[in-house]
């Protein structure tokens, strides 16, 4: 029983190391990282080490950010999501509700719901770092967390 | 002779009457004018309006008063999505002690530990002298008390009495809330924030039909749904 008790979690251990290193390693190799004409100049900024570089989502650069066009010489429609960006919102959250459904959003996490039409949802969501920082964030331990991101918009002067 | 031992007896029996009197009476009078002279009387405001369901108050009340987890003194319930998305809003009901005036649990304590500090007319509950018999939890209106796994007593939230309170500073939950929807003051003070937000706004406290008195306002969010 008590080998047991020991057992488990150490299979456990050892099976996420395995995970953690197996996705480790398909990040370098994610086929949305070896796109050569983007990442020639974007080797600092540009590469994917989230969730979105998985190759089984057969996501590139394009997908989100738009045809290359006259990138980056001339004008053109490519997309960028930081702050600085003048896109519109609509258009921003455009791009992820291609696949993302509303409903299920709502259903992960109510406040998706009342931002919808306010925030872009790359003002909370980084898609590029490994781990996006809203992830895991509903969880009952990390609730304090979780209202501080709230507070960082939501703040009156006292 | 006869006549002066009779006066002696009367005028010793009505001064002994007297003495005995004048104590009750002169007590009577000072606790009444005990209560007028007192001058704080703790409410508090939610405005749902400016409340954001961050849950910032729920965790500050936990940290400060050491609410085991798995119960709460304070916790924000969200109603279910009003609106076709995306222009969708919720309601944010603050369901903590309401501190009534009349308030049923103090009546039914059998120990005297559910009470009502006349200084303040915070609603409060002595841990000492709870004997977790749960009739306070049965008799609230308004199910916010709960029995502290960890003291084994009736507890709930008392505006920060033995802690924020003490140290001069207002309620955790309202030094917590970012978006200030939370305002703590004495209703006796006609020049605190809390009277003036009181006598500007229509606030609402819930279950007045019963007769409890509670001293938790509440300005309500704007209707979500027609109700016929």
């Amino acid at each position: 029983m008590s080998v047991n008790k020991w057992l488990m979690p150490l299979g456990f251990g050892l099976l996420s190391l395995f995970l953690s290193q197996g996705v480790s390693c398909a990040e370098a190799t994610a086929q949305i990282n070896q796109d050569s004409s983007c990442m020639k100049c974007h080797k600092r900024n540009g590469a994917m080490h989230g969730h979105h570089a998985q190759d089984s989502l057969k996501l590139s650069c394009s997908s989100c950010h738009g045809e290359r066009g006259n990138h980056p010489r001339k004008p053109n429609n490519m997309m960028v999501f930081s702050s600085e960006s003048n896109l519109s919102l609509e258009s921003k959250n455009a791009v992820c509700l291609k696949c993302h459904i509303p409903t299920k959003l709502a259903k992960k996490e109510w406040t998706h719901n009342v931002h919808a039409q306010k925030t872009s949802c790359t003002s909370c969501h980084k898609l590029h770092p490994k781990l996006d920082p809203m992830t895991g964030l509903s969880d009952q331990d990390r609730s304090q967390e979780r209202s501080n991101v709230c507070r960082n918009c939501h703040t009156v002067q006292r | 002779m006869e006549n002066s031992r009779r006066h002696f007896l009367k005028r010793t029996c009505a001064l002994v009457a007297g003495a005995s009197v004048y104590p009750l009476s002169r007590n009577d009078a000072n606790a009444e004018t005990d209560i007028e002279t007192n001058d704080i009387k703790y409410a508090m405001l939610h405005d749902e309006t400016k409340c954001i369901g961050c849950n910032a108050c729920v965790d500050a009340c936990r940290e400060v008063n050491q609410v085991p987890e798995g119960v709460s003194r304070l916790s924000i319930e969200r109603s279910e999505p009003y609106g076709e998305y995306p222009d969708q809003f919720y309601h944010f009901t603050r369901h903590s002690c309401e501190h009534c005036e009349a308030a049923p649990c103090v009546t039914v304590c059998p120990t005297g530990a559910a009470f009502i500090d006349k200084e303040t007319g915070i609603v409060a509950v002595n841990a000492d002298r709870c004997v977790g018999c749960l009739y306070c939890i049965a008799a609230c209106p308004y199910e916010v008390r709960f029995i502290n796994p960890v003291t084994k007593a009736a507890d709930k939230c008392d505006f920060c009495r033995e802690t924020n309170l003490k140290q001069g500073k207002q309620p955790a939950c309202v030094e917590a809330c970012p978006t200030k929807a939370l305002v703590f003051g004495n209703l006796k003070d006609p020049k605190s924030e809390l009277v003036t937000l009181l006598k500007a706004n229509p606030t609402k406290r819930s279950k007045l039909d019963l007769g409890t008195r509670p001293k938790l306002f509440r300005i309500k969010a704007k209707e979500g749904e027609i109700i016929l």
